[in-house]
């Protein structure tokens, strides 16, 4: 069963082609890790899925939608693909539960007592129930970021797409982002991961991509992706990184 | 002959001109009201994504921040009634023309106060289904709104100031109660420094009043 499916994928800004025609399939309830140099188009690649890029061509269907039909409510394929960014982008002027339930309250119009109960629930499951009342400003980078996948859980969405989600955090900050995104995958959340955490996508994905130059130049299992990888460029990438 | 400043004069012109100050208080307050609707719907329009309402924006913004305030008082109440075979009262009138002049600078303030908010910002309330509109009103719009503050303040200023101006359709604010006064005294000196230390003590009242508001919202939040 496809959740993501991405056909002859292009994306320019101007002159610019940044993606070159990317084929992308992923299966509900996989884990797929996206690695790759700096501006090779990942994050262009995630962002065009659910449309906060419009692709130059090509077509990307999200659950059975065509994102880019103009009968196809982008409003609402939006909740069924969530977003967690490399910066958080949490709503500083509202308080942490504040920042979860408003998709709940505006989008879905729940009420406001059974939103704060889902919204307190995420919190629990991300670690952050005590952080409720709290605004973002006063937590740490990993809690904001905790809180900003409780967001993203808010609307019980059939995949997360992770843009680096752990790329702005203090070292020691990492490893409490990860325990939520395992948990996660454990649970069968079907997720998109760019990332730069090898050891995240060696131990969590069912499978690894490698994007270079606007195109997947490798796509494969965590084993073979790691120690016998085909492509030149990869073999290259991993032997800097590693 | 030698001129003495009379102290007598100047005390006594105050309470008279109390008058007038509930004039520009009203013109003012009425006038900036208005002027933060329309501007702020002039500045959304001029970040709008299609070119007409940018349009309407960009040429309202420019006719009134290059045309003096004076001219288009003069025009909007001698002129604008002529063509419409209407009359408007000198307090409307007032009220309008400040609205008018106020709204093309407040929707430069919204307009940047609006851009200066980030991207991101959007983008996060878009991923997570919200309308262009629910991402303006609940995300961007408030914390725009708390950068707007100073300069809005400084325009309350500015536009308390230009109601002086509309002396010259025969408002009875605060300047026009002076001239009227020295009109029957002839002490100009006396007067119109009074009518100045009332202007005076109505700007840094706005200014004190600003202080308070931000210090207030700095020790909410730091953003
Ligand atoms: N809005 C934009 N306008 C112009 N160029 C852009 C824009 N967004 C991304 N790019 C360019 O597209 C390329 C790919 O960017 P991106 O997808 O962010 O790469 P990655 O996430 O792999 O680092 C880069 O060269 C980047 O400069
Ligand atoms: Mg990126």
């Amino acid at each position: 069963m496809e959740m993501i499916k991405i056909i002859n994928l292009h994306k320019s800004y101007g002159d610019l082609e940044v993606i070159k025609g990317i084929d992308l399939d992923i299966k509900s309830g996989e884990v797929v890790c996206i690695i790759g140099p700096s501006g090779s188009g990942k994050s262009t690649v995630l962002r065009c899925v659910n449309r906060l890029e419009t692709p130059t061509s090509g077509r990307i269907i999200v659950d059975g939608k065509d994102i880019m039909d103009p009968d196809t409510d982008i409003n609402h394929v939006r909740t069924e693909a969530g977003m967690v960014f490399q910066q958080f982008n949490l709503f500083p002027h509202m308080t942490v539960l504040d920042n979860v339930t408003l998709g709940p309250v505006k989008v879905r119009k729940m009420p406001r007592s059974d939103a704060d109960k889902l919204g307190l629930a995420l919190l629990e499951k991300v670690g952050l129930a005590d952080k409720a009342r709290n605004y973002p400003e006063q937590l740490s980078g990993g809690q904001k970021q905790r809180v900003a996948i409780a967001r993203a859980l808010s609307l019980k969405p059939k995949v997360i797409l992770f843009d680096e989600p752990t790329s702005a955090l203090d070292p020691e900050l990492v490893g409490e982002v990860l325990e939520v995104m395992r948990q996660l995958a454990s649970e069968g959340m079907t997720m998109v991961v760019v990332t730069h955490e090898m050891g995240f996508a060696r131990d969590v994905a069912d499978r690894v991509i490698f994007i270079d130059d606007g195109v997947v130049q490798e796509d494969s299992n965590p084993g073979d992706f790691f120690s016998n990888p085909k492509n030149p460029r990869l073999r290259d990438f991993l032997g800097k990184v590693a | 002959m030698e001129f003495h400043f009379d102290w007598s004069v100047f005390f006594e012109s105050i309470p008279m001109l109390m008058r007038g100050v509930k004039f520009t208080i009203v013109i003012t307050l009425g006038g900036l009201s208005l002027g933060f609707f329309l501007g702020a719907l002039i500045g959304l329009m001029k970040l709008a994504r299609h070119a007409f309402p940018r349009t309407v924006a960009i040429t309202y913004i420019e006719a009134i921040r290059g045309t003096p305030m004076l001219v288009q008082a003069m025009f909007l109440y001698y002129g604008v009634p002529m063509a419409l075979g209407i009359r408007i009262p000198p307090l409307t009138a007032g009220i309008i023309i400040i609205a008018v002049n106020s709204g093309a600078y407040i929707a430069e303030i919204v307009r940047g106060a609006v851009q200066s908010i980030d991207p991101g910002q959007t983008e996060a309330g878009r991923s997570i289904g919200l309308t262009r509109s629910q991402t303006m009103l609940y995300i961007v719009w408030p914390q725009a709104f708390k950068r707007m503050i100073p300069p809005l303040g400084n325009q309350f200023i500015i536009s308390l100031k230009d109601t002086s101006l509309l002396m010259v359709i025969g408002v009875g604010e605060l300047l026009r109660t002076g001239q009227e006064i020295v009109a029957v005294n002839f002490k100009a000196f006396e007067v119109y420094l009074a009518v100045a230390v009332v202007y005076l003590a109505m700007t840094l009242s706005i200014a004190k009043g600003l202080r308070m508001v931000e210090n207030h919202l700095d020790m909410k939040t730091t953003r």
